[in-house]
């Protein structure tokens, strides 16, 4: 059995039969004449009204109007009532919702039509009236409803356009907003990280990525502390990290801690610490709870490291400065007369152990005078006097000064210079301390190895130059011990100021000291800015 | 017959001055000493040496003060700074430049730097 169209359905409800249908027919021949009648009555009831009126407004319309109308009740009494007669009928409906001719409009305007059809079976249909008159309030509330229901379905239909455009919308907006968003949180020269309620990174910017080295596909998903906390401060700010994950602590919290790159070097960077759980709705697993905000300290920590160390040597300056004079002169005396001394016994011929007797304390003495003006070099350093320095000169020359030392040392000593000549706005005379520094070091480690190679290799790069150091001893017994540190030393006989003063001359050129030390090759690396000026020209800093 | 260079040696050490002296008498020198810097100006009025080693810190007035009195009664005479103190010294606008030695002196340092004491016949002049 075929399902029960809606048309069906509706006829069912009102009980509208086979009967009615035939009475109705029955009736056409009668009420067919009064249709023109009807019809205009109906016009004339829309133009008293001016909402109405105003949307049947013109001639053609209204005269279209009182056909579809005529035609309408040709087929209100001449059937058949099949699914084509529906369709039709829901096409009125159609035409109304077009025309935008309001709902309440159509419910009323079947009042006078029905009253019409009413009288005109009163006086035609005699005892027949009656059945007629039910089959007629029937049908004509069945085609209410079919042209009504168009009216639902217009309204469903402009919901849903309506809510399409606010979709669109909707969505056009969240796009800007993400594309704010997300050019704020990448283009900041700020670390942002967002972690989920487990801890797994879910959100890392490009300064994430350029500070840690990490590309963000590489620590998705993987846990913050464990990734990029360094080892030994796991415990202790991981601990922060979750207390602020588990909303334990309200607020932003500030966290300065180191962060382990890719490549296993340290950054120092300053966190703040955000708990912030999405507002709606509850957490899932991968929704952000945590943002952690960082800044890369590094720079700064050294910068104020400098400043700090520059300000207590200062003071260290000042007081060492009125040592030395006190020093200085006590040991003049001293030397002075060891002089005398030394020659007076010369004269009497005494013997050789007293004069080595005598010489050791000269040597002492000169010692400790090394001592104070290495020291006060070191704390009360003279301002740089910069003017261009040719690089190969300065390593041609203090390869001269050293050649003695090295001769005796058994140390080979070569250079690996660019032909072209690299210049670099410097102190010369403290530039050939440095050199001096490093490569007396370097032979000086070389010596009791019964010799060896030191090479000195310097190469421009845009906006530094490099000189590497490079020698192949037994090379430092511990390649993080603090041989920059003043008096650090490893030799028995050193001041331990040597590197100290080093560092320092080359800090104050603006440039860099390290060293990279491992059995059988030891390099010092310096790295100088380039003269400013060309630095400044595009052109030949490239 | 010997005519040996004269030094004056300023110097507020008054021991050490007098051993300094000493080394340099025995190697030929002819060595006067002043124990401060009003003492040093009142001798170099007097009569000029033909070397003033001098100290920078000495009462009264300091060893420039000296060698500037000194460049004016002299404009070539040879000056040695022997300090404790020796960038003062370095910054003296002296011309010619005076030669700067820093505390403790090497005796042989000095000798090198005044030359032999009685070889070439000198500029001593009559006072």
């Amino acid at each position: 059995m075929k399902p029960e169209t809606p048309f069906e359905e509706l006829k069912r409800y009102v009980r509208f039969d086979e009967a009615d249908a035939r009475r109705l027919h029955a009736f056409h021949r009668v009420v067919s004449p009064h249709f023109q009648d009807i019809a205009k009555q109906f016009s004339l009831r829309i133009s008293e009204h001016h909402n109405a009126n105003a949307i049947l407004s013109g001639e053609d319309q209204l005269a279209r109007l009182t056909q579809s109308l005529i035609a309408w009740m040709h087929r209100l009494f001449q059937g058949p009532y099949d699914q084509h007669h529906y369709e039709q009928t829901l096409g009125i409906g159609d035409a109304h919702v077009r025309f935008g001719v309001p709902q309440r409009y159509v419910v009323v305007a079947m009042s006078p039509i029905r009253l019409a059809f009413d009288q005109l079976a009163e006086r035609h249909a005699g005892r027949d009236a009656a059945p007629l008159r039910r089959a007629i309030h029937r049908l004509l509330d069945v085609e209410l409803a079919v042209i009504l229901e168009r009216y639902q379905l217009a309204e469903l239909a402009r919901l849903e356009t309506i809510s399409e455009t606010q979709r669109g919308e909707l969505h056009r907006r969240l796009q800007r907003a993400e594309h704010r968003y997300a050019n704020a949180v990448e283009l900041a020269r700020v670390l942002i990280i967002g972690l989920d309620p487990s801890g797994a990174i879910r959100l890392f910017n490009r300064e994430a990525e350029r500070v840690s080295g990490f590309a963000r596909d590489e620590v998705t998903g993987a846990p913050f502390i464990e990734t990029l906390i360094q080892e030994d401060l796991r415990d202790s700010h991981g601990a922060i990290v979750r207390d602020v994950l588990a909303g334990k602590r309200v607020g932003v919290d500030a966290l300065v801690s180191s962060v382990r790159t890719r490549s296993g070097k340290y950054r120092d960077v300053r966190w703040q610490l955000a708990f912030a759980p999405p507002t709606t709705g509850t957490t899932s697993v991968d929704d952000i709870v945590l943002f952690a905000v960082g800044q890369d300290i590094t720079e700064e920590n050294a910068r104020l490291e400098r400043a700090k160390h520059t300000e207590k040597l200062a003071t260290v300056g000042t007081l060492a400065a009125g040592l030395a004079h006190e020093i200085r002169n006590p040991l003049n005396g001293a030397q002075l007369h060891l002089a005398f001394l030394e020659r007076a016994l010369g004269r009497s011929g005494a013997d050789t152990e007293v004069l080595d007797a005598v010489s050791v304390i000269a040597d002492e003495v000169r010692r400790l005078a090394s001592l104070v003006t290495e020291f006060l070099d070191f704390a009360r350093p003279r301002p740089l006097t910069l003017r261009p320095v040719r690089l190969a000169e300065r390593i041609e020359r203090a390869g001269q000064l050293v050649a003695p030392q090295a001769k005796a040392a058994a140390v080979t000593f070569d250079t690996d210079l660019p032909d072209a000549p690299l210049e670099v706005d410097a102190d010369p005379a403290k530039l050939l301390q440095v050199l001096l520094n490093v490569l007396a070091n370097a032979i000086e480690a070389l010596a009791p190895m019964g010799g060896g190679r030191v090479l000195v290799r310097a190469r421009r790069f845009p906006r530094t130059v490099c000189i590497e150091i490079e020698d192949d001893g037994p090379g430092l017994r511990n390649p993080d011990a603090p041989i920059f540190d003043p008096f650090f030393s490893t030799k028995p006989h050193g001041t331990g100021l040597g590197l100290a003063i080093t560092h320092r001359i080359v800090a104050d050129h603006g440039g860099t000291i390290t060293v990279d030390s491992r059995p059988g090759r030891t390099v010092f690396r310096i790295t100088l800015p380039v003269r400013s000026d060309h630095a400044a020209n595009p052109l030949t800093a490239l | 017959m010997d005519l040996h260079r004269s030094i004056l040696l300023v110097d507020d050490e008054a021991r050490t001055c007098r051993c300094l002296a000493q080394l340099l008498r025995n190697d030929g020198f002819d060595v006067e000493f002043a124990g401060d810097g009003a003492a040093a100006i009142a001798r170099l009025a007097h009569q000029l040496p033909d070397f003033l080693v001098t100290d920078y810190a000495i009462p009264h007035a300091n060893g420039i003060v000296v060698s500037m009195f000194a460049r004016s009664r002299n404009p070539n005479l040879p000056i040695v700074f022997l300090t404790a103190f020796p960038e003062p010294c370095r910054a003296a606008l002296l011309n010619p430049p005076a030669i700067v030695l820093t505390k403790p002196l090497v005796y042989d340092d000095l000798l090198r730097i005044l030359g032999p004491a009685a070889q070439t016949p000198h500029t001593r002049r009559a006072a």
